[in-house]
């Protein structure tokens, strides 16, 4: 400690306490190897990672003008974001998503590893199979939902309204403000549940068939068997997959703007405001720095009570 | 567009350029950039036929000037603005731009456009050889000046199927009462028919429909002393009339990309400009649109080589008064802060209006693109399209549609004054989103309309 004194005064602040421990030059040069290494990856993140998110947060005290003289406009962007009624619209539009798709995406998910966990003729064939949405471009998908559902000659009418009668008239279920949303969550589910299905079941595969085996010795149900082997097996992944559906769905845009266009989440509602009509960078900044901290708040707190980590 | 067609058309540019060559070789002398110039070049003509034809056009001004590169972008005429918006802020606008006369107009009253390079131009070309009522468009508050240069343009009609309009012993739809009449008469869901298209989705094809509406009431959206008077009566009936028709329309919010239950028989009248003259003409075009780049919700179906025949336009609606609709898309030249890649732009401009290339572009789309310069329009290449429009329709009809040019209608120009916020509450789609909330998310006439007013005020201030 009396060295740490004596040196302090001397050396630079950036060199800290550790060279002062004693360390050689040789563990000098290796850490400044050992800086040089990172330096590109972290160089990288702080430039394109960073430095937007930064200056979104600053874009958001302004009110951006194209002409480059933005005007500092302190907390007006965030009264006028919170205040408006469409925002709060946008928040309910995004809630309803987020829920409904997750949980859709994820239920779907478990249900058909578990049937795929089963032996049955063609099972990889399958399998393979059930990855087709998920791999598939999204743009060539949307455009035949798009087909499915067009109001005059889409198949979905067709069937529904001409050939059932389902339906007293035709109508868009794609366009229509109200229907729309739904479209996109069942689009969504469908699209997204093979990912949630493919981690659940590798995880299934790696259960211990003893565990079975002895629960059927002990004379336990198919349902004592899934609730008491199976799903502690799969809580940790299937709580995980959540958290990052949820954290997907919630910046989701290009699924539902290219699908809908006019379902409002939090997503396509800060494009919309950032760059059409009025175009306003300064709210859309707001909006986008409010869509963080809802995320980040939803996150640590599922972190901490579900995930228990 | 089939290869041996590009093909033909770039030898015969080739060919027929041979003797611009010499005067523009004393030219580039004079503005030659001192090294190789790489420029952008966004165009609105999206599909991609048509992006082979101007990419022919550029290989021929390549030859011609090696020095200068010339690449080309397509942008969405509805992305146009973001785009140039976030081009700006990266400082990577192009050098060239096609855009429709209200958009190069809010371009220029942000500054970002070079107005002195584009007059220059446009006195080079030469002031008298314009259409006046284009380039008025066109011009600057301060007048002399102007924000791009014309290059073609359409008119829009209500297109409709006379043969059912005179088996049910309608009249043309050219009044608001014909016009709704015909709409309620026609609109049978229960056979998959709807009476009309009108747009409803936030798009600039919404606000095409709506503008010869509320002009053939009175309504403005300025007054000659450049007050804001959108929120008036007149207007409320204008917008109370279109959300009326909207409900005969197909299903669902609806874009022009709708013209194709048209062409299948499920509708009997549409807005639509002159471009639809080939669609309805031709197989091949009637096909591309049905099946192709254009419309990738809906499959193709038989072609009807009748409906040419069966289909007629009103041009001009009338209530209060008459107004006819069009479009003047211009070229103009985005502020590049480097002389050669200006020199560069401007070249590649002067070759765009040369009448080679010039009758190139427009027989991309005859009927629809239409000529800036007069003595283009009786041109006798340019009468003789390759899809034989002009001998389909007749020389005196078509000279009929580019005649109506010269009275271009717009919001922006108020007893011949050119107000500029006008024309960026057009390219901020004001009135698509005010019609859009109204006809699909039920909001009341009167709320629509104050939301719209205070999006305007906004830009006014």
């Amino acid at each position: 400690m009396r060295e740490l004194k004596i040196r302090k005064p001397a050396l630079p602040h950036d060199q800290q306490p550790i060279v002062l421990a004693g360390m050689n030059a040789r563990a000098l040069r290796e850490q400044r190897f050992g800086w040089a290494l990172v330096f590109p990856s972290v160089f990288i993140i702080l430039a394109l990672i960073l430095y937007p998110v930064v200056y979104n947060i600053y874009l958001s005290f302004f009110e951006f003008k194209l002409t480059g003289d933005n005007i500092f406009v302190g907390l007006r962007n965030y009264l006028g974001v919170i205040t408006d009624s469409e925002f709060h619209l946008a928040v309910r539009a995004t809630l309803v998503y987020v829920v409904f798709s997750t949980v859709g995406t994820t239920l779907l998910g478990l249900g058909v590893a578990l049937v795929m966990n089963k032996k049955f003729p063609l099972r990889s064939f399958v399998r393979s199979l059930i990855l087709l949405p998920y791999v598939a471009p999204v743009i060539s998908v949307v455009f035949s939902w798009q087909f499915i559902f067009d109001p005059v000659n889409g198949i979905f009418m067709d069937v529904f309204h001409n050939k059932l009668g389902l339906f007293a008239e035709r109508f868009s279920l794609i366009g229509s403000p109200d229907t729309a949303i739904w479209v996109a969550i069942l689009f969504g589910i469908w699209k997204n549940f093979p990912f949630t299905y493919l981690m659940i079941l590798s995880r299934l595969q790696a259960i211990d068939e003893t565990l079975y085996e002895a629960a059927e010795v002990d004379g336990a149900s198919g349902w004592q068997k899934f609730k008491s082997i199976t799903l502690p097996e799969v809580y940790f992944v299937v709580s995980a997959l959540i958290l990052l559906r949820v954290i997907w769905n919630f910046n989701k845009f290009e699924e539902v703007y290219l699908l809908t266009s006019n379902v409002k989440v939090l997503s396509v509602y800060t494009y919309l405001k950032a760059f059409t009509g009025t175009m306003d960078l300064g709210q859309g900044s707001t909006l986008a720095v409010l869509q963080f901290v809802i995320l980040i708040g939803f996150i640590l707190f599922y972190v901490k009570k579900v995930l228990k980590w | 567009m089939k290869r041996g067609t590009v093909c033909f058309i770039a030898l015969l540019l080739i060919l027929t350029s041979a003797a611009n060559v010499f005067a523009q070789g004393q030219q580039a002398v004079e503005t030659r950039p001192t090294g190789p110039v790489t420029i952008e070049f966004w165009t609105t003509e999206t599909q991609s036929d048509r992006m082979a034809t101007i990419q022919v056009l550029i290989d021929t001004f390549s030859a011609l000037n090696p020095g200068i590169t010339v690449n080309l972008v397509p942008v969405d005429e509805n992305d146009l603005v973001t785009q140039a918006q976030t081009a700006y802020a990266a400082k990577s606008l192009p050098a060239i731009f096609e855009a429709p006369a209200e958009t190069a107009v809010s371009f220029g009253t942000q500054g970002i456009v070079d107005v002195a390079t584009t007059t220059r131009l446009i006195e080079k070309i030469g002031k008298d050889r314009f259409y006046a009522g284009p380039l008025k468009v066109l011009e600057t508050t301060g007048k002399g000046d102007y924000y791009a240069i014309p290059y073609h343009g359409w008119i829009q009609g209500i297109w409709y199927r006379a043969d059912w309009f005179e088996k049910a012993g309608l009249n043309p739809p050219t009044t608001w009462e014909d016009i709704l009449k015909a709409a309620k008469y026609f609109y049978r869901p229960e056979l998959n028919q709807y009476g009309i298209l009108v747009g409803t989705l936030p798009e600039a094809y919404t606000e095409q429909c709506f503008t010869p509406i509320a002009m053939s009431n009175g309504a403005a959206l300025f007054d000659a002393n450049k007050k804001l008077v959108f929120n008036s009566p007149e207007m409320r009936e204008a917008v109370e009339f279109y959300a009326e028709l909207a409900k005969y329309n197909p299903p669902g919010p609806q874009t022009w990309r709708a013209r194709d239950y048209y062409l299948q028989g499920k509708m009997a009248m549409f807005f639509y400009s002159t471009y639809i003259m080939d669609d309805l003409a031709l197989q091949e075009a009637a096909m591309g649109s049905l099946t192709g780049d254009n419309f990738k919700d809906l499959i193709g179906t038989d072609f009807d080589p009748d409906l040419v025949g069966k289909t007629r336009v009103a041009s001009i609606v009338t209530n209060t008064s008459s107004a006819g609709y069009g479009t003047v898309v211009s070229l103009g030249l985005f502020d590049q802060g480097d002389p050669a890649k200006t020199a560069a732009a401007q070249k590649f401009l002067e070759y765009l209006y040369t009448p080679n290339a010039y009758v190139t572009f427009l027989h991309m789309a005859p009927g629809g693109m239409n000529p800036m310069l007069k003595e283009i329009a009786t041109n006798a290449r340019f009468q003789n399209d390759p899809m034989g429009l002009f001998k389909r329709y007749g020389t005196e009809k078509m000279a009929e549609i580019i005649d109506g040019l010269e009275n271009i209608e717009t919001f922006s120009i108020v007893g011949g004054n050119r107000i500029e916020a006008a024309s960026e509450i057009t390219a901020k789609q004001i009135i698509p989103q005010m019609l859009y909330k109204i006809t699909q998310e039920n909001v009341s006439v009167t709320n629509a309309m104050a939301w719209a007013e205070t999006e305007m005020k906004k830009l006014v201030k």
